[in-house]
């Protein structure tokens, strides 16, 4: 069962490479120089985790950060 | 004269009657903080002290954390977080707390930390021991700034003359870090003291939570606690009395600028308006503008300024804070864009080097605030200025960008009439005025050389 994530970008690991921002899509906004602010703390489905652990996994400097909630996705939805 | 409402929900009815304003420097009357001996005394040794302020009151820890929460103490080193508030955080918390006071005043017109703490350094040892009983700690650092002889000596001679005289204190660490605008915010001042780089850190969570040692870490201003020792003498309701309702206590201030005597500390109790700060010090009428908070604070109109009570609500009302104390008068025949832009080129090179939108941004901020100034800049580059500052807000790990985009952010809501004129006429005749604010020479670009944070 899936949980629901926090997403933080550390500015001071964030060289302004903007692979999260492929992976992450409109939960990253990138400032002029490509350094990338997330728009919501939170991935809250199945698939905004997914995309938010690749986005991680991609970054190469460790910028992206996934933090678990522990919130299972099926208990806050009440599925 | 209108005086802005100080209103305040907060405030509990057992609270004493508002306080008449009084303003004094070190040995001055109608001070408490800095009441006894003269600037020129040097440090008030233990006897002194002692024989003043009689010995440090025997409340255990749950004593102290009523005295911080019925006198509502705010911190006293720019944010204004309630103390109590730290420490019940820091207990909460998993693991053995740290005590940190930070005495470092990264904040260059701004004196009267190191003033305290180079005169008055029992009053601030007393309270720091009183923060460690409420936290259950046996111990606590001092941080200084490497080279600040006044301050540091002061320290260790008090401590010294505590240890010889027996008092049952937890023990004490001072804690030299490098000189530099950044290296006193409190993440930067936490990581150095646990061996890193006095650099701001992107943390995850509140430093009272979990702090670089993975403790949970007060970092707290030597004014704050020096208060506390005050609070624990005269009690926690007579002394919130002092201050006015929106600001608990007497408040330490820095004036600078067009004043006299730039530098002097002085202690206020009661709702002093910066008028009444500024008339304490011979200024007799309201200069063209004030800076209020530091140089990532706000200005305020002089005439304004005049009538504004220097505390918490007052202040908010024009947009200002009390932050690390500092009030600083603009005369009428100075440019305030051309003293803001030194001051943001000073920022911007004060930068940790860390995060890549304050590294990139402020530059071009100061870039922006030099043309306009200069009087080359057109209307479309201050919105593209005014732009800038949006994207750097919020954007690094540490307030520093945040301050830069509210000084200047401030500068054009403020000064309207100067930047219309400045864009339609060029520099104006105050851009030849010798500099007001005391500004170090700005690096030409952050440090990042680690040697330099240690």
């Amino acid at each position: 069962m899936a949980v629901s994530v926090s997403v933080r970008i550390d500015p001071t690991r964030c060289r302004g490479h903007a692979i999260c921002a492929l992976f992450f899509g409109d939960g990253v906004e990138l400032d002029q120089w490509g350094f990338g602010r997330v728009t919501d703390g939170t991935a809250d489905t199945d698939r905004l985790v997914r995309r938010a652990r690749r986005a991680a996994a991609a970054c190469p400097n460790g910028a992206f950060i996934v933090h678990d909630d522990g919130v299972t996705l099926a208990a806050r939805s009440g599925a | 004269m209108t005086v802005l409402p100080d209103l305040d929900t907060r405030r509990d009815t057992t609270s004493a009657p508002p306080s008449p304003v009084t303003i004094g420097g070190l040995g001055e009357p109608g001070t408490l903080l800095l009441s006894g001996p003269s600037p020129e005394a040097g440090p008030e040794d233990l006897v002194g002290h002692a024989s003043r302020w009689g010995p440090l009151p025997a409340a255990d820890g749950a004593g102290v954390r009523a005295l911080l929460r019925d006198s509502r103490l705010d911190g006293r080193g720019g944010g204004g977080f309630a103390l109590a508030r730290k420490v019940e955080t820091a207990r909460l918390a998993p693991g053995q707390p740290v005590l940190i006071v930070n005495a470092s005043e990264s904040e260059t017109e701004s004196r009267k930390d190191r003033s305290l703490c180079a005169h008055r350094p029992h009053l601030v040892l007393d309270g720091a021991a009183l923060v460690a009983r409420a936290l259950g700690v046996d111990g606590f650092v001092v941080h200084v700034h490497r080279g600040d002889a006044p301050v540091g000596g002061a320290l260790g001679a008090a401590v010294v003359q505590r240890t010889e005289a027996g008092l049952d204190d937890p023990a004490v660490r001072l804690s030299e870090g490098p000189d530099r605008y950044v290296a006193g915010e409190s993440s930067a001042v936490a990581g150095f003291v646990h061996g890193g780089d006095a650099r701001p850190m992107f943390t995850s969570s509140p430093l009272a939570v979990r702090g670089p040692s993975g403790r949970p870490t007060v970092v707290t201003n030597a004014e704050t606690v020096a208060q506390l020792a005050v609070i624990a003498r005269i009690g926690p309701v007579p002394w919130n009395g002092l201050g006015a309702p929106s600001s608990p206590g007497p408040r330490l201030v820095t004036v600078a600028g067009a004043v006299p005597r730039p530098g002097r500390v002085l202690e206020i109790t009661g709702p002093a308006t910066l008028g009444d700060v500024l008339s304490a010090e011979g200024v007799v009428a309201p200069p063209a503008a004030v800076l209020v908070g530091g140089f990532a604070g706000t200005w305020i109109l002089g005439d304004e300024a005049w009538q504004t009570p220097f505390t918490r609500e007052s202040l908010a009302c024009v947009g200002a804070a009390p932050g690390c104390g500092l009030v600083a008068a603009l005369p009428h025949d100075a440019c305030p864009l051309t003293e803001t832009a030194r001051i943001v080129r000073y920022l911007a090179g004060e930068s940790a080097g860390q995060c890549g939108t304050c590294v990139a941004g402020l530059p071009r901020l100061a870039d922006s605030m030099d043309s306009l100034a200069g009087g080359s800049a057109r209307r479309r580059d201050v919105r593209r200025m005014a732009g800038l500052a949006d994207t750097v807000l919020g954007s690094g790990a540490c307030g520093h960008p945040d301050g830069v985009v509210r000084l200047i952010q401030s500068t054009l809501d403020v000064f309207h009439d100067d930047v219309v004129r400045h864009l339609a006429g060029g520099p104006c005749r105050g851009s030849d005025h010798p500099p007001v604010l005391v500004v170090p020479d700005p690096r030409p670009r952050p440090t990042t050389d680690p040697g330099a944070w240690r």
